[in-house]
């Protein structure tokens, strides 16, 4: 099978010694939208400068679509749309010139780019301002021009390297919403982020790192399976009486009681669904007046936390 | 919609790829408004000339001529200052080195651009000054060797942008490698070029010795501005155009492998 994206024991260890990454081996389908998750630090960037030949790794392969990034980084890059880190921006340019170029850049044909530029301009909702000098943008309209010009030749392959940093919520939504519409037309999407949120929203698998190693990977559905909520939140249908409330902490099965307030509570469990229905059973049998009863949600948050190194908690 | 990737090696996708750096510089220069700024200059400066009441073409050729290396150094100084560096210091490496061209085809036509962007407020600047003489000693006059000393502001022009761009290559900020650049063309080496004069050493080998050419060329030991002409030694036509030439090549080839080794760390 020929993935997307695919590394091999990637190393990389900079001048002053410190090992940025540490054997990472990934094999990223097409088609698929991808989360590389992992701490500041963690290698992700890193990642990513390799495999748009910013940087070289010290050992490893590097692959795109089967190509080697070292040694055939031309046909490489032709297939790799990228936003890395935070770029600089030709400020007293307009979008049209700079898509102009790296059309060009690309041999895209003048007719075809004309066109290609103005739907993506569109598609990035900057349509009005395609002549208007790029200093003038926000944060939020630069950031999306740069991913205009990451999937202006129209690759097979996106690579976005915490593409919402520096936003705002509108500006996340956008984007987010801009990698849906990739992930419609077909490309891959590698991304990178140390935010959980925007990788849970977006990503059909998710890749931890942490210090230069990968440490889990799964699709985001296996993960969510994996997750067992060992707290359970019920709502009565009014304040509990403190003889109820006492009752409450000597039901069978139930490990702790918190009482929020006299009108709910968050009972601890051991996790296993057989124990919740016992458990509800016993309250009601109890006649606790029970009108709300679900396990607490657990997200990918604790997921990342349970899979990082101890002293990254 | 692309016509598909080239080898990696492919001289005609890496000329291209110069030719559209070089297009693209250019629109940036343009857009930045330095090369008005520039040209502005080039256009006002020998109109101060005229009131230096001089007898001769010649002479007045020369005297004009002589701020012309200063311009020089000064575009060369804003054009190629901040090539290299400049992409690295704020980042829009990140967005034009992952693309499928090669550095050194970036790097070649970013400076192109820049000597292009130097030789047309050269051109502009002869251009005036010629029509100060036709004006005020008419067409006779125009003096023998404008000719040759044009063709020395032209290549003291790529000599120049090579070594700013050498120092933009090595210097990590772009103001930096400006104001170096323009403070070794137009102090450094000319007080070294005094020195060694002052020791009896004629300072053959010394870019901005060479470039005394410009006005040298229509009167012989013209005048120059800054430190390093006591007018005992004079360079000649030859041997002062290698020098520039080689100045222009070396600078530009140290420059580009220098910049294509730059490291995004």
């Amino acid at each position: 099978m020929q993935y997307a994206i695919e590394t091999e024991n990637l190393t990389k260890t900079f001048r002053n010694g410190f090992t940025a990454l540490d054997g990472v081996s990934l094999s990223i389908p097409k088609g698929h939208v991808v989360g590389y998750l992992g701490p500041n630090g963690a290698g992700k960037t890193t990642t990513i400068k390799i495999l748009t030949t910013l940087i070289r790794p010290t050992s490893g392969t590097a692959r795109i679509s089967g190509i080697d990034v070292m040694t055939s980084p031309r046909e490489a890059l032709h297939k790799v749309g990228a936003l890395i880190e935070v770029p600089g921006m030709y400020e007293y340019l307009t979008p049209r010139e700079m898509l102009t170029y790296f059309g060009r850049v690309y041999r895209m044909d003048k007719a075809g780019l004309e066109h290609r530029i103005k739907e993506i301009l569109e598609l990035v909702k900057l349509s009005d301002w395609d002549d208007k000098k790029i200093g003038s943008f926000s944060t939020g309209m630069q950031r999306r021009l740069v991913i205009a010009k990451s999937i202006l030749h129209g690759p097979e392959i996106v690579v976005l390297d915490e593409p919402v940093l520096g936003l705002d919520p509108k500006g996340i939504r956008d984007v987010r919403e801009l990698i849906r519409q990739f992930q419609r037309e077909g490309m891959t999407v590698f991304l990178s982020s140390h935010l959980l949120a925007e990788v849970s929203e977006v990503c059909d698998s998710v890749i931890f790192l942490d210090r230069g190693k990968v440490v889990s990977t799964d699709r985001i559905e296996n993960i969510g399976n994996q997750l067992q909520s060992r707290t359970i939140n019920v709502r009565f249908l009014r304040p509990l009486a403190q003889e109820e409330a006492t009752r409450l902490m000597s039901v069978p099965l139930v490990e702790d009681v918190e009482l929020i307030d006299n009108g709910s509570a968050r009972l601890r469990f051991d996790g296993r669904p057989e124990t919740s229905h016992s458990i509800l059973r016993e309250l009601l049998l109890r006649d606790f007046p029970v009108v709300y009863y679900t396990p607490e949600d657990v997200g990918l948050e604790d997921y990342y936390v349970s899979v990082m190194s101890d002293d990254r908690r | 919609m692309t016509t598909g990737p080239s080898p990696r090696y492919d001289a005609k996708a890496d000329l291209q790829d110069t030719y559209l750096s070089f297009r693209f510089e250019l629109t940036k220069h343009l857009r930045r408004r330095r090369l008005l700024i520039v040209a502005a200059l080039a256009v006002l400066v020998p109109l101060l000339f005229y009131a230096f009441s001089v007898e001769t073409a010649a002479t007045f050729a020369a005297v004009s001529l002589s701020f012309l290396s200063v311009l020089i150094v000064a575009s060369a100084a804003l054009f190629a200052g901040d090539a290299i560096c400049g992409e690295f210091e704020k980042k829009t490496a990140l967005l034009s080195f992952p693309t499928p061209q090669r550095r050194t085809s970036i790097f070649a036509g970013k400076y192109m651009a820049a000597v292009l962007a130097t030789l047309i407020v050269v051109a502009i600047y002869y251009a005036i000054m010629m029509l100060q003489v036709l004006h005020l000693y008419g067409a006779g006059e125009v003096p023998s060797g404008l000719a040759q000393s044009f063709a020395s502001a032209a290549v003291y022009s790529t000599s120049a942008v090579s070594v700013v761009f050498l120092l933009s290559s090595v210097l990590q900020r772009s103001i930096s490698s400006t104001i170096v650049g323009f403070l070794t063309l137009l102090m450094v080496l000319p007080v070294l070029s005094t020195i060694l004069t002052s020791l009896e050493v004629e300072p053959w080998f010394i870019v901005t010795y060479a470039a005394d050419l410009i006005s040298d060329s229509v009167v012989a030991n013209g005048f120059s501005f800054g430190p390093g002409r006591f007018g005992v030694y004079q360079p000649d036509f030859g041997p002062g155009i290698a020098v520039m030439l080689t100045y222009t090549l070396a600078g530009f080839l140290g420059a580009v492998c220098i910049g294509s080794r730059k490291s995004m760390e």
